[in-house]
């Protein structure tokens, strides 16, 4: 078995090495109603995780305040898939906006052997874009999460300054563990390029979606950006959702035991 | 003389291992996937989780839309157990935006097997913020005495 982790280990750094950030930039393409871009604004992104919760609220965020979309990936590190809306092909990670948010989000599983290239070119689209900060949302697996009447929500940053931005804001910091994905990938990048970021992650199943949790991320998600979001549509339709993320769900456990994403349960050991 | 390479013994384990994680694949791929709904039988599949403790089987399945009176765990021979659960409304596949199948379901259904030998007959069941938990204690293994 340990051999197969190290196959597996050296074919992700083949993949996430084979590209260069120019290369990589390509694979975003800008719609014809995106113009010079949105100067100053928030890049959020939604990925397919535990709970599904960034995605979930990356959904409601996009009809909630109305985002249009306006660029999308094209890349051969994707999987073959289109997603068919009215009778349309779509990319299934597409970039939504509106005039001071951008929101990246992913309607299916990222295969793990490729998040490493696909966070970064849509971190570096957004630096080039000169956002002023990029927000992750996703959730934190806890144990018997159906007993849990407040869900927690907690915070990190990628640097000491924005990290106290978030805690002034009221939000709880996430103190110690391991984080894995793609906002691990995202924090990291960012950390090294001197982005501000932060990723929210609410208490959520491991592997049932949860739109509660979403819910409860985009209150915190307020205190972080000013804005308030309605979050009552998401709640009264939970159940729906939650018939209707079971699939998707299913694709994303397959990538997440890749990824060993049960070792977010992992108590770690400090080493200062 | 045609020279031919030997191949390492790293070589040849590096072939094995990737030749099994693609039978893996495409066992995966084969057998177990399959569409989450049943048309003929107006079911859909609800998620489910299998945790194994020292004292019990935890399972515990997604039920949206059940209705929990009707939430109902069988057991299916020593090693299965079967939930089902009727829906507080029918659902229809184009209530989901599908109009290129046709299906109408009632009932959430699913199996769950059970890896390690358990008590069927004295399972606890509880129902929460529509998931159904199961509990099974597990059978007894033999004790060794420390000397």
């Amino acid at each position: 078995m340990k051999k197969l982790e190290s196959l597996r280990t050296r074919r992700f750094r083949t993949v996430a090495s084979c590209f260069s950030v120019s290369r990589m930039l390509d694979w975003i393409r800008a719609k014809d109603a995106w113009g010079s871009g949105t100067v100053s604004c928030i890049m959020l992104f939604g990925f397919p995780d535990v709970g599904l919760v960034g995605v979930i609220a990356a959904s409601h965020l996009v009809s909630e305040l109305e985002l249009s979309e306006i660029a999308f990936m094209d890349s051969r590190l994707l999987p073959p898939i289109i997603v068919l809306h009215q009778g349309l092909p779509h990319s299934p990670v597409r970039i939504f906006a509106n005039h001071d948010v951008l929101l990246a989000v992913s309607e299916t599983a990222i295969p793990a052997d490729t998040i490493y290239p696909i966070v970064h070119a849509l971190i570096d689209w957004g630096n080039s874009n000169e956002v002023k900060m990029m927000v992750s949302m996703s959730g934190i697996p806890v144990q018997d999460r159906q007993d849990i009447e407040k869900i927690g929500v907690f915070a990190s940053a990628s640097n000491p300054d924005t990290l106290k931005m978030i805690q002034d804001k009221g939000v709880q910091v996430l103190q110690e563990g391991y984080m894995v994905g793609p906002q691990a990938i995202m924090m990291q990048y960012c950390a090294n390029k001197g982005v501000p970021a932060a990723t929210l992650l609410a208490q959520c199943y491991f592997n049932y979606p949860d739109p509660e949790a979403a819910a409860e991320l985009l209150k915190e998600l307020a205190k972080v950006t000013g804005k308030k979001i309605d979050v009552s549509k998401l709640l009264d339709k939970g159940e729906e959702i939650r018939l209707r993320a079971r699939d998707v769900m299913k694709r994303t456990q397959q990538e997440m035991s890749k990824m060993k994403k049960t070792q977010e349960y992992d108590i770690p050991l400090y080493v200062s | 003389m045609s020279t031919r390479r030997r191949r390492s013994i790293f070589d040849i384990l590096d072939g094995y291992f990737e030749n099994i994680e693609e039978w893996a694949e495409s066992f995966r791929e084969r057998l177990i996937e399959r569409p989450s709904w049943d048309c003929r039988a107006s079911t859909i599949e609800p998620l489910r989780n299998t945790l194994i403790t020292p004292t019990e089987v935890i399972v515990t399945v997604d039920l949206p839309y059940a209705e929990e009176n009707t939430v109902e765990v069988k057991t299916l021979g020593k090693d299965t157990i079967e939930v089902l659960a009727k829906m507080k409304r029918k659902i229809r596949l184009d209530d989901f935006g599908i109009t290129h199948y046709e299906g109408e379901f009632k009932m959430l259904r699913c199996q769950a097997r059970i890896p390690v030998p358990v008590y069927t007959d004295a399972m606890k069941v509880h129902f929460r913020k529509g998931i159904l938990e199961v509990r099974l204690r597990r059978k007894n293994a033999l004790e060794i005495p420390i000397e």
